[in-house]
């Protein structure tokens, strides 16, 4: 199926972790640093590319991955848990027309690497071509993730007092809470991307995420909530106000159920408020616009380039450029450059997000969307972080004008069908609106629309864009992405609110 | 040595190493699995992947903690010096009085059955072989009435040969060879209005031979989509509700996050304290079978080690047993049971599908969930939903952009009907199932 996903991180879900990795310094040249550890070389490259073209292909390329990341876990008042996980392998891919040949392999000797390009050189069937011998910087890289505490040199020493600490201030915030789980994940590591025009990049990429959730418990009754912030950055990301905000949001989100009542069912005004709402740009018009469903002619959103589908002041990036942002890259997997691409300018379908297939296809620049979740997958035109630019309303003036509806503030989860554009995000916390004020708190309701008519609908855009700092995965056909999303407070003025309230 | 040996003893090894570092108790798993796939589209091969992978994952105790590691990275020096780098952080941990191996007498007695989970002809399979699967899946999806609709054709073909070995330094081996096929189509439509509706249709099963038709799996897409054209967003309303088989795992599955002990320790699930109790009709009769022959969630141990058994998770409606695993156990006082479902098998009902829509006269039949979740502490969920409305107990229009909510407490107990139809291609094998009042928005 055709479909997206994007889930949020929670402190239950549990992941794997870590070693030591000692990446080179920052601002080197071209050539093969970080991965002169593991033996590779120029040479093995060019071999295993000589093998990839051997029987033809358009291009090829290899996707070297290393990944070292760490979680600890705090659960029932101790940091007693940790998980541990070493990725290290590579692709290779060979691309013949719009044809995809893949293989990948755990082990980096030249023999196992020919066998694994040799794999994937029989998509095509023709005489070999040449590949490169030598290759030189695929792209100057921007410094999007500058970390002053390098991952592998903060030891879990330095990590377990700020679990520890978060736990207390749950349990002290609030004596409803009586569970509190924490969870703390690090990442560190580096890919190199070569291909068959001797371009090759190394970039190292560091990722943190926390997550606290709590469940509190009043009057008989249960509530499960919570809080993550998530970035590329090192350990200087958790200072004391990120620290606070995790604390206060995850038991105030959690707290603030037991007044939550069940909105209605049925079409209405639902006002979006600034931040993590940017999951409606992610499900409603962002898959729709990866190249890959365009060139096959399956998104609804298929031949509509440079034809109006939002009000004038509606602006839509997806951009790479975030210093930080958990959907920065300073460069897409595929080795191109990446910045930030107009999906919607003043109300006007502007961009495909490409990779380098589609962006043959179409004729046009890469847009550095080619992304992938590990040396096991090939690219393919993916979001990076997704956002609506401010517009000419206040926020106070959106939530003025709506006289029934809903305002949504907190959300899990999201999903699209591309074709159909139908997609659903699922609201954790919010509020109804009534007669212009926010009342009643309300929780746990999936929001159903139609991504162009809910473009069209958009009609109020406030000046007030906050891009979330949570930790969203994007998921499409079996491969997770890290991505971020943005919002201005928006209105949309009709979609269907999955309540259960008259 | 062959590579099946080889990773046996990486995962031997591996236990021996974490000892020598100074781990009390270790278990380690390897896996050396191969994938091949191939993609197909409109009248082209679009991807082939292939590889064969393989990893080791480790679980150590030392001195009262608990660590968990995996690694791809098998050089015997890169092992060492992870394992090494693991013990060192697994002692700065908290010491946690409940980690410890599984009770070795919970490794037996292991059932003694075939399983038949491996095709012995994996490797007759050929790429040859496997284009033409993808080409006839989509020249069957052409083949349907009303194809001149169709936009594109996506199939896919793929296979994999897995190779899992556990070792625990409390005596514990286990080894197992599995073999998995797998088919897909999905077609795209246009809709007059521009939208583009799309479904898909797919098989799986550890047999090659025992795939459906071809011409079942391609026709079945087609048709699925093209039915989706001119889809239309009903009136909110309390209406029965029957799910499609395929689809009806997904509220079975929700309902199951709730029986884990995990959940149960950590106050997160609405089925607390119900052990015993009658939590929904009398016609949710659900069994936990890991023994069936040839099933994809089949296995002789759990991923603890503990022998499978089968057991009843409801009967009657009445909650049975929960998913128990050593850790939450010892926390909860509670004997283990298994970690996680493995085949799931419903008491079924005497009606196919048609026979169950024509009794219920009047509501929506949901065919595919779209997003949504469903929250195990309390029980509330709210899914999209996409389907049929039935009127006078026949298939209606198409409907789609609808949503349904409510709580897993009130909807269980209003299960008024299931099929005779189990869902074949997945563990969890669900039949249609049908409930009465259930809360829809759309309008």
């Amino acid at each position: 199926m055709s479909a997206g996903t994007l889930i949020a991180a929670s402190a239950g879900g549990v992941v794997e972790g870590s070693a030591t990795a000692r990446p080179a310094p920052d601002g080197r040249p071209g050539g093969i640093h970080y991965f002169a550890r593991f033996g590779v070389t120029e040479a093995l490259i060019a071999e295993a590319l000589a093998a990839a073209l051997s029987r033809g292909g358009d291009s090829a390329d290899v996707y070297f991955q290393h990944r070292v990341t760490n979680d600890l876990a705090l659960e029932d008042g101790a940091v007693n848990r940790a998980y541990a996980a070493v990725e290290l392998g590579v692709g290779v891919r060979v691309v013949k027309g719009d044809q995809t040949g893949y293989g990948y392999t755990e082990d980096l000797s030249p023999s196992a690497l020919r066998a694994c390009a040799q794999t994937a050189a029989a998509i095509a069937d023709g005489p070999s071509r040449a590949a490169p011998e030598r290759f030189h910087l695929a792209v100057r890289l921007p410094q999007r993730y500058p970390l002053t505490l390098r991952w592998d040199e903060i030891g879990s020493e330095r990590k377990l007092p700020l679990l520890d600490g978060l736990n207390a201030r749950a349990f002290a915030a609030d004596p409803r809470v009586r569970k509190v789980n924490v969870h703390l994940r690090d990442e560190a590591g580096a890919v190199l991307i070569a291909d068959s025009e001797g371009r090759l990049v190394e970039d190292e990429q560091p990722m943190t995420l926390l997550a606290l959730s709590c469940v509190a418990e009043a009057g008989g009754r249960r509530e499960q909530g919570g809080y993550n912030v998530a970035g590329r950055a090192g350990f200087e990301f958790y200072g004391p106000e990120r620290l606070d905000r995790v604390v206060r949001e995850a038991v105030a989100r959690t707290t603030v159920l037991f007044e939550a009542v069940a909105p209605p069912a049925g079409e209405m005004p639902v006002v979006l408020a600034a931040g993590s709402s940017g999951i409606l740009l992610h499900e409603a018009i962002g898959h729709g616009m990866e190249a890959d469903f365009n060139r096959k002619g399956v998104s609804i959103y298929a031949d509509k380039v440079g034809k109006p589908v939002a009000r004038p002041f509606v602006n839509i990036v997806d951009d790479a450029t975030n210093v930080g942002a958990r959907g920065a890259i300073n460069v897409d997997d595929e080795g191109n450059e990446a910045g930030c691409t107009h999906l919607v300018e003043n109300g006007v379908l502007a961009t495909y997000l490409h990779d380098a297939i589609s962006a043959r296809h179409y004729r046009v620049t890469p847009t550095g969307n080619g992304r992938r979740q590990g040396y096991a997958f090939p690219p393919m035109p993916r979001m990076r972080s997704t956002y609506m630019l401010p517009g000419p309303h206040r926020r106070e003036e959106i939530i003025r004008s709506v006289k029934k509806g809903i305002y949504c503030q907190n959300f899990t989860n999201g999903q699209v069908n591309i074709g159909a554009g139908d997609f659903t995000f699922y609201v954790k916390n919010g509020y109804l609106i009534e007669d212009g004020r926010l009342t009643r708190p309300i929780k746990d309701v999936n929001i159903i629309g139609n991504g162009p008519r809910v473009l069209e609908k958009v009609d109020m855009v406030s000046d007030d864009l906050e891009i979330d700092e949570g930790g969203w995965t994007c998921g499409k056909d079996g491969q997770n992405v890290p991505v971020s999303q943005g919002l201005p407070t928006v209105r949309v003025s009709s979609i269907t609110v999955g309540g259960r309230g008259a | 040595m062959d590579p099946a040996e080889t990773m046996l003893e990486t995962a031997r090894a591996a236990v021996r190493l974490a000892e020598r570092k100074g781990a009390r108790e270790a278990a380690a798993g390897a896996y050396r699995v191969r994938n091949v796939e191939v993609q197909w589209r409109d009248g082209r091969l679009e991807r082939v992947s292939e590889a064969t992978t393989r990893g080791l994952g480790l679980e150590l105790y030392v001195d009262g903690r608990y660590a968990s590691v995996s690694t791809s990275d098998l050089r015997p020096e890169a092992v060492d010096r992870f394992v090494e780098g693991t013990v060192r952080l697994t002692r700065t941990l908290a010491v946690d009085p409940y980690r410890a191996l599984p009770d070795p007498a919970l490794y037996a007695p292991q059932a003694r059955v075939d399983l038949d989970l491996e095709d012995r002809h994996y490797q007759e399979n050929t790429p040859e072989a496997r284009r033409a699967v993808a080409e006839g899946l989509e020249s069957a999806a052409r083949a349907a009435p009303g194809a001149e609709a169709i936009l594109s054709v996506t199939t896919s073909v793929g296979d994999t040969f897995a190779e899992t070995f556990r070792v625990h330094s409390n005596g514990f081996e286990g080894s197992r060879r599995v073999t998995d096929f797998w088919v897909s189509a999905q077609v795209s439509v246009q809709d007059p209005d521009g939208r583009r509706p799309e479904d898909w249709a797919a098989a799986a099963a550890r047999h090659r031979s025992e795939l459906p038709a071809l011409s079942d799996v391609g026709g079945e897409a087609a048709r699925r989509a093209l039915s989706r054209v001119g889809s239309r967003k009903g009136d909110s309303a309390l209406l029965t509700m029957a799910v499609e088989n395929r689809a009806a795992g997904r509220l079975l599955g929700s309902l199951l996050a709730a029986l884990g002990a995990s959940a149960l320790q950590q106050k997160r699930s609405f089925l607390e304290g119900q052990l015993g109790r009658k939590v929904a009709s009398r016609l949710l009769d659900l069994k936990d079978d890991p023994l069936l022959p040839r099933g994809l969630g089949s296995r002789l141990y759990d991923g603890e080690g503990l022998a499978a058994r089968p057991f009843k998770v409801f009967e009657e409606g009445t909650l049975a047993s929960y998913y128990v695993d050593t850790y939450y156990g010892k926390k909860l006082g509670m004997a283990p049971t298994t970690r996680g479902p493995s085949n799931l098998t419903l008491k079924l009902g005497a009606k196919d599908r048609a026979g169950l829509l024509a009794d219920l006269g009047e509501g929506i039949l949901v065919t595919g969930f779209l997003g949504g979740n469903s929250n195990s502490t309390t029980g509330d969920f709210s899914l999209g939903v996409q389907g049929f409305r039935v009127r006078e107990g026949r298939l209606g229009e198409p409907i789609g952009e609808m949503n349904v909510s409510g709580r897993h407490q009130e909807l269980w107990p209003r299960l008024s009907a299931v099929g005779n139809d189990p869902y074949r291609y997945s563990a969890l094998r669900a039949p249609t199932l049908v409930f009465e009042r259930v809360q829809f928005a759309g309008l």
